[in-house]
């Protein structure tokens, strides 16, 4: 074989070299990045997209819902306290309340035992008697259930000495309904005797002209005489304790809470990724000594910590905790981050790409840039999804042993504290805050689920 | 790879079979030990004869709650209403209250006070728990330590009407110079410093209860620790105490009036101080009484509870800091708060208890005057709301402070419910009437009480029960002298009124100076009225006789029996 015959089938021009070309194969599918893919597949996830909805709900609540619901969340509305969602909220314009004599009205002259000396109203009830014979004392009960021959009265509301012909003028918490009075005799040694007298009230809601005026429940300009009708202040989810508008003081809450949980969880998940990044991939002796300190902080007591920045900071009693409580959770909570993102360099450190880029030539920047920042993305933006609703959760938790935000400061924390109190009478105190604790906490997590699920590298392979 | 995809698909499916059958027999075994557990505690229970209820007909015993442990039970260091409690069921002194609030014999079957010397003569078969007859002796030394400044005791003063108790107390004449003494052993002799007009009422406080000289020498500093470290004279003895968790006392055979007492055994078997917690044992039947807040009147009626209130006799209302460097100190603004704020709808709308009354002076409505009640014979004076009223006064305060804007105000006060919802309530009304910011500064009883000695405050909510039935035990408060004016309230005055008051037999001359009091205290708006305080509470229906009283035991069951129905 001479040295300058070829082979069979080629020819001197198989041994050029090839044009350069811009496309050496032909992808078929266009590329899609890494966040294309992981939106994609979080798109698909219809728990994960209704969570991230409620999210930015919750944020939209938050920061743009006090600029359409202009109620001052601290604003007590006397008429309404402990209202529920959509009551009732009529009531009709009345004199002044003026201190009263024991003389019955106009059409109330008449009558002989317990009686009204005038139509019952929310302002006042007033209540005449006549003498009742050998009682030693008497005893006015009120009660909100008919009276029956158990001789339960309910609400012992005033006592008096003799069995005279008297008065009395109840203004005690009188709620439009029915209330049922029992004016009861005493025998001599305070005990009760079987007589009694049960008079039934209905009670309506009134309100002056002052009182009209002072919470602006009409236009400047309208007239109103005695005995119209005018609506009391709307509270579409209720009142709390004091009269205070839930909507408002949800909204303001949800300041605080969202405020908590996010800032502090993106700030200390951003000191254990880069302390745990560090501690990877460095490694050796001053790994060990980076990790025992962050062992050293799990270990440091997260509430006597709470309370020592509380000092620091100069925070006095009656003003807000809310900033020692970020510094506690910021420094304290990070070495779990740490911990995991320092697992996750030392992982790939060892993988083949990395020794392969190494071989490469590539400088260390691009190997933390390029290979490992993003493949510890995904687990850092799980874990601080799984953070979210934790440091949420503390926040609500410190204001509910009441280390957290000082009054009228509302934080759904607290709104559930002081809901407990009342959770039988008025339970939508308690539920809202409640409510809206646990959504928001259901909804960073099921995202969070997501995430994980759609920011997994190697879930890329099944699609 | 949609083969992989697939295998994993299959998996899942054949899990979920035994997944599910292995979780539905975990629930099914949960539940099996649930009623299994419930039923052997229920076995549990009958077998021990029943300790758990409130009311045990069988034995004459009940059981109650106290609201905290008492710090001790040493009577010459006792301040608070918990040991008062326990020592009006385990101890008596020479003259006791009756259900009505009148002094009658106790200890001393009869005494005579003549202008500045009483003289107590005690019973026969007066005896301490363990036998040995009390004496004459028993008093002397009881007051004389209790006076001793060695002891520290927080009410000392409460002597001070006896002849050199203060110089004894304050250390410059020894203690022996005290006007007491044991004339034999069943005579005690009291020289007080000048006739003083309640001093019946004074020996009815618990300070002035006996204390075996020699008992107490043995046991020491022990004394009033623990069950078997006191002697008892009252109605009943401290058979057990457990620390943190129970008391209990039983029926002292030794004492005199053996007719008053039909209990058996009163059992203090709770401690705590939380109202839901008491509420759900009385709805368990394990105790014979609570008491309700305001949520629970509902539940109480819906229940068909009986209930019964009662006036605890004492006063809370906001009281200021006039230290030269606080901004209350200027008339004007206390005056502007004052009209700015209205107790009624406090009480009416935001405590809504039956039992409270709004407050409009220092003076609650029960005290006794010369013939009628003080408050009607000498009418407290009232503020009107008047919000635009309030505001020239405020800014008459703010020119005069010299301020362009008044500083944020502290208030100071505990962490009772009501006190909690009170400062609440009073924060948005000054704000919302005068602009004024106030921080709340809620600190538990005795925090308040040390914040309030160090004057750390600018308003407090604060409270006075009374001590003994003289309306002294109030009007004294803002005397300049006493340690519980501690917003330092000084007038020449009152001073002058309150000692006139303190050294005056003279029953309408004392109630005037009250009188005048009350004026110049609503003139100089030293305090603001909230509530005089209620109380309603439930009583196990076969429970009669207990009482409910102002002075002595706040609960006092020594009369009580059980009825059972026939």
């Amino acid at each position: 074989m001479s040295p300058t015959e070829l082979p069979q089938g080629l020819s001197a021009a198989d041994f050029l070299p090839l044009e350069r070309r811009d496309h050496a194969q032909g992808i078929s599918r266009p590329s899609r990045s890494y966040w294309q893919d992981a939106w994609a597949r979080l798109r698909r996830n219809r728990r994960a997209l209704a969570s991230l909805w409620i999210i930015v709900g919750l944020l939209a609540f938050a920061l743009v819902g006090p600029a359409l619901w202009r109620v001052d969340p601290a604003r007590q509305d006397i008429d309404q306290i402990s209202q529920g969602p959509l009551a009732d909220r009529s009531a009709t314009v009345v004199a002044p309340y003026a201190a009263w004599n024991g003389q019955a009205a106009a059409g109330y002259e008449n009558g002989s035992g317990l009686r009204l000396a005038q139509a019952g109203n929310s302002q006042a009830v007033r209540l005449i008697w006549d003498a009742v014979p050998e009682a030693s004392a008497l005893r006015l009960y009120r009660n909100i259930f008919p009276v029956e021959a158990d001789m339960a009265f309910g609400l012992p509301i005033a006592e008096f000495a003799s069995g005279a012909a008297g008065f009395y003028e109840d203004r005690l918490d009188l709620r439009p309904g029915t209330y049922h009075y029992s004016l009861v005799a005493l025998n001599a040694d305070r005990s009760l005797s079987t007589r009694y007298e049960v008079l039934e009230v209905e009670v309506a809601r009134v309100i002056t002209l002052d009182e009209v005026r002072a919470r602006a429940l009409v236009p400047e300009t309208t007239v109103l005489a005695e005995g119209d009708a005018v609506n009391l202040a709307l509270h579409p989810l209720g009142t709390d304790y004091l009269g205070r508008d839930m909507l408002a003081r949800l909204m303001a809450g949800a300041r605080v809470s969202l405020f908590i949980g996010i800032v502090a969880p993106v700030l200390y998940v951003l000191l254990g990724v880069l302390y745990g990044s560090t501690a990877g991939f460095l490694g050796g002796r001053v790994d060990q000594w980076m990790m025992r300190f962050a062992d050293f902080v799990v270990a440091l007591p997260f509430l006597l910590f709470m309370i020592l920045f509380q000092v620091v900071f100069g925070i006095g009693p009656g003003e807000s905790g809310i900033a020692p409580m970020l510094a506690a959770l910021v420094l304290l909570a990070w070495p779990a981050t740490a911990r995991l993102v320092r697992g996750q360099i030392l992982q790939i450190r060892h993988q083949a790409y990395i020794s392969a880029s190494r071989l490469l030539g590539a400088p260390d920047w691009y190997l933390v840039l390029r290979h490992m920042i993003p493949n510890t993305l995904g687990v850092i933006l799980v874990t601080l999804t799984f953070a979210v609703p934790s440091a949420i959760f503390t926040e609500a938790f410190l204001s509910f042993i009441g280390m957290g935000v000082a009054p009228p400061t509302a934080s759904w924390g607290s709104m559930s504290n002081e809901g407990l109190a009342t959770m039988l009478t008025h339970p939508h105190e308690l539920i809202f805050p409640a409510l809206f604790i646990s959504i928001t906490v259901l909804a960073f997590n099921l995202l969070g689920d997501g995430l994980r699920d759609a920011l997994d590298a190697r879930m890329r392979s099944l699609e | 790879m949609p083969h992989s995809h697939s295998s994993d698909d299959s998996f899942a499916r054949s899990a979920a079979r035994p997944l599910a059958l292995f979780g539905g027999a975990a629930v099914l075994a949960l539940v099996l030990l649930m009623f299994l557990l419930d039923f052997l505690a229920g076995l549990a229970s009958a077998g021990g004869a029943g300790t758990a209820t409130g009311v045990d007909v069988e034995r004459q015993e009940i059981t109650v709650y106290l609201r905290e442990e008492p710090p001790q039970l040493n009577s010459m260091l006792a301040t608070d209403a918990v040991s008062g409690m326990v020592l009006g069921h385990v101890m008596e002194g020479l003259l006791r209250y009756d259900e009505n609030s009148q002094i009658v014999p106790g200890l001393a079957e009869r005494w005579e006070i003549n202008g500045t010397r009483a003289v107590f003569h005690l019973r026969e078969n007066a005896r301490w728990s363990n036998g040995e007859p009390i004496t004459a002796a028993d008093f002397e030394y009881a007051w004389k330590t209790a006076l001793d400044p060695a002891t520290a005791s927080q009410y000392a003063f409460i002597f001070y009407a006896i002849k050199n108790a203060e110089a004894a107390n304050t250390g410059s004449l020894p203690v022996s110079e005290v006007g007491v003494r044991a004339l034999d052993a069943r005579t005690l002799e009291v020289e007080l410093e000048q006739p003083v007009a309640y001093f019946d009422k004074l020996v009815a406080f618990v300070t002035y209860l006996p204390v075996s000289a020699a008992f107490h020498r043995q046991m020491g500093e022990r004394y009033g620790a623990d069950a078997d470290t006191m002697l008892y004279s009252g109605p009943f003895m401290l058979t057990s105490w457990v620390h943190g968790a129970s008391l209990r006392m039983e029926r002292n055979p030794h004492y005199w009036d053996q007719d008053r007492v039909r209990l058996n055994a009163i059992n203090a078997a709770y401690i705590t101080s939380d109202s839901n917690t008491l509420l759900n044992l009385y709805k368990d039947g394990r105790i014979v009484q609570v008491d309700l807040s305001a949520e629970m009147l509902e539940g109480a009626m819906q229940q068909r509870w009986h209930l019964d209130r009662f006036m605890d006799g004492s006063v809370f209302f906001i009281d200021f800091n006039h230290r030269p460097e606080r901004v209350t100190r200027n008339l004007n603004l206390r005056q502007a708060m004052q009209l700015a704020q209205n107790s009624n709808e406090l009480v009416d709308r935001v405590i809504k208890l039956p039992g409270y009354l709004p407050a409009k002076s220092l003076f609650p409505v029960w005290l006794q005057g010369v013939e009628r009640p003080l408050r009607e014979e000498y009418p407290a004076p009232e503020a009107p709301y008047d919000v635009a009223l309030a505001r020239e006064y405020l800014e008459r305060a703010r020119q005069e402070l010299g301020l362009t804007q008044f500083p944020p105000l502290v208030l100071l006060a505990d962490t009772s419910p009501v006190a909690t919802i009170s400062s609440q309530y009073y924060q948005e009304v000054f704000k919302r009437n005068l602009g004024l910011d106030i921080i709340i500064d809620a600190q538990t009883f005795q925090q308040r009480l040390a914040k309030m000695d160090a004057g750390d405050f600018d308003i407090v909510l604060s409270g006075w029960g009374p001590d003994y039935n003289d309306p002294l035990t109030f009007a004294d408060l803002y005397a300049s002298w006493n340690l519980n004016n501690r917003g330092r309230f000084a007038s020449e005055r009152v001073d002058a009124l309150v000692r006139q008051a303190q050294s005056s037999t003279d029953n309408a001359a004392r109630m005037a100076a009250f009188g005048e009091i009350q004026q110049i205290l609503f003139d100089e708006v030293a305090l603001i009225g909230n509530y005089e305080r209620g109380r309603v509470y439930a009583t196990d229906p076969r429970v009669k006789g207990i009482l409910r009283r102002v002075f002595g035991a706040e609960v006092d069951y020594t009369n009580a029996y059980i009825e059972v129905a026939p």
